[in-house]
């Protein structure tokens, strides 16, 4: 393999997929780094089509994808690279949990041994193995998420695709998978995730691609998205001795658009189309009136504000 | 953003041969039907006739044992064409019955569960699918029709001496292809069906009554217009006609002449059927189905 920079991404040039007349994503372009990377946006947006195009199970209608710079039309090399978890239970009856992971280690080619190695090194990694030898049907929900995960990750690709991988897990589980994930990017791995709760991708993601009817609406980094936002202005909450000084002298400036003290009396919200020269002017008047503030956060800089700005108050699914 | 260490190392040891991998599918679809009693009880009674005419042939070369039972096989059950032919007809309609209980959970059973992603997330095609589905049917089936087949027919040559196995081996042919033009009709219509029909009793169904309402179809053609043509809609007549001439008899299911189909028209009509069949699987057997 050349040491191309396509060679560390998954890149989508100007890819479009129509399911005859029906539009999956349209002129997508993106260059996605290693790291945890979400798919956000409503139903029908594009994010399991997105997901299907990077694990090669569709071919686009136009454009180029390629991932780490293989394409699928060489599958021995392209689906070694790529793991795919999908939402769906898909479990083939009667099997356990071991001879699940290790069947499709088989298929990849793994001999039986080294399947077996990799199939128990994968049940470890998601704790599962003391049901290793318990069929998956009598499975909890959790536990099938989790095995669900382990085949994903049991052939040890470099892309990971998951498709609402914390659903049905309890919260322990939740935050030790997370932190499973983190520890995966953090090796260099790409993980594609899809998920419904925005306070989690908001969390554990690096990158953000927010799709709705087939299209990126925007992509990068959260802080990143809703700075270059600016027909709506940036929400700051100020916690403050007096908050009512503050709203009178935050006017002075144009970019001010609106302020509004805050129910418990201790705290302004200013809205503004323009936060660093905001966070001046404020330094301004905590020096000359003398302001003791007790803390300065961004109120609508989170994956949320962004998702309702852009989408819309529809679910995130 | 994070700061990755890129400590990943992707494997770099030895595969298995491409060819093989669809053998993990008839692996454990093996687990589960053996588990069943009675499947296995069916399974072995399968082997019944085989046995029977194992004894049979073995008696022919005999003479104490026929003596004894006071009985000229030779004249009762000659050992030619018709004998093997006679074999492969009967283990052919225990392939069928066969077929009918594992065929149709085959394909549906991974629809139903949305489980064809996770098969071609992996560097596995739909052919090598499709492949090791009906090789849970080639592989049982074959160990009922041609391999017993060809084993009693090496019996025969090996009793009777090399003459007859030369002069005979005609038969070792027709053994082999008679039983895999059953087969893969067998096992490819079991397959699309269970692609097409999701639940297992429908399909079974289906199965049953391809043959019966392609018969009757057939027959109601030949009747009203006086033609031979409707046996072309009858898989029972084609797949006969297709048996009789491999085994060099001219009307075996005892049709009136009239009625009896020109032996390539048979192999161009199950042809066709069967390209039909792959055409409804790769419309059916596919990563994501949209619904329109």
């Amino acid at each position: 393999m050349t040491d191309k920079p396509d060679d560390h991404m998954i890149v989508f040039e100007d890819v479009s997929k129509f399911y005859g007349e029906i539009l999956g994503v349209n002129r997508v372009t993106l260059a996605i780094e290693p790291g945890i990377t979400s798919l956000v946006g409503p139903n029908g947006s594009g994010k399991t089509t997105l997901m299907n195009l990077m694990t090669g199970l569709i071919r686009p209608t136009r454009g180029r994808v390629s991932v780490l710079g293989l394409r699928p039309d060489h599958p021995e090399v392209f689906f070694s690279k790529v793991g795919y978890c999908s939402q769906f239970d898909s479990f083939p009856s009667a099997l356990t949990g071991f001879q699940f992971i290790s069947s499709f280690l088989r298929v990849h080619g793994r001999p039986k041994k080294e399947a077996q190695e990799l199939a128990w090194k994968a049940l470890h990694r998601v704790d599962l193995l003391e049901a290793a030898h318990r069929k998956i049907a009598a499975y909890s929900k959790g536990m099938r998420q989790r095995v669900r995960f382990a085949q994903a990750i049991a052939h040890e690709p470099a892309v990971m695709i998951l498709d609402e991988p914390l659903n049905g897990l309890d919260p322990m589980a939740r935050a030790e998978t997370i932190r499973l994930f983190r520890q995966l990017a953090d090796e260099g791995l790409h993980l594609i995730i899809s998920s419904h709760i925005l306070h989690e991708v908001n969390d554990m993601s690096d990158t953000v691609i927010l799709l709705n009817n087939g299209y990126v609406v925007a992509e990068g980094a959260i802080q990143g998205v809703r700075d270059e936002m600016e027909e709506h202005p940036m929400q700051i909450l100020i916690r403050c001795d007096r908050p009512g000084l503050l709203a009178a002298r935050v006017f002075e400036q144009d970019s001010v658009v609106e302020a509004k003290i805050h129910k418990d009396k201790h705290g302004l919200f200013v809205k503004t189309r323009d936060a660093d020269a905001f966070y001046l002017l404020l330094n301004t008047i905590v020096v000359e009136d003398g302001l003791n503030v007790e803390s300065i956060a961004p109120a609508d800089d989170d994956l949320n504000a962004v998702y309702q700005y852009l989408i819309g108050g529809g679910d995130a699914g | 953003m994070a700061v990755h260490e890129h400590a990943y190392k992707p494997y770099a040891g030895p595969l298995t041969p491409e060819w093989s991998r669809f053998l993990i599918i008839p692996r454990h679809a093996y687990r589960d039907v053996f588990s069943s009693k009675l499947f296995t009880g069916f399974f072995a009674l399968c082997f019944v006739c085989p046995l029977v005419m194992a004894i049979l042939i073995y008696l022919h070369h005999n003479l104490t044992a026929m003596a004894i039972f006071q009985i000229n096989l030779q004249d009762l059950a000659p050992i030619n064409g018709f004998f093997f032919q006679f074999f492969v007809g009967f283990q052919t309609a225990l392939a069928f019955l066969l077929t009918v209980l594992m065929g149709p959970p085959l394909i549906s059973r991974d629809l139903a569960n949305n489980a064809l992603p996770l098969y071609l997330c992996r560097p596995f095609s739909r052919a090598e699918y499709v492949i090791g589905k009906m090789s849970v049917l080639l592989i049982l089936i074959s160990a009922i029709t041609w391999v017993p087949g060809e084993l009693m027919f090496l019996f025969q040559s090996y009793l009777e001496g090399a003459g007859w196995a030369a002069k005979n081996i005609w038969i070792a042919g027709a053994i082999f292809v008679g039983s895999w033009t059953w087969i893969l009709l067998l096992a490819l219509l079991s397959v699309t069906i269970s692609a097409w029909v999701k639940w297992r009793l429908a399909a079974s169904a289906a199965l049953f009554g391809l043959f019966i309402i392609s018969n009757a179809i057939g027959f109601t053609v030949n009747g009203v217009l006086q033609t031979r043509w409707g046996g072309l809609f009858n898989l029972t007549i084609i797949m006969k006609t297709i048996e009789d001439s491999l085994f060099r008899d001219t009307n075996s299911s005892g049709l009136p002449s009239w009625m009896v189909l020109p032996t390539p028209a048979a192999w161009i009509m199950l042809a066709l059927f069967l390209a039909l069949c792959l055409f409804l699987l790769t419309r059916k057997v596919r990563a994501y189905e949209v619904v329109r």
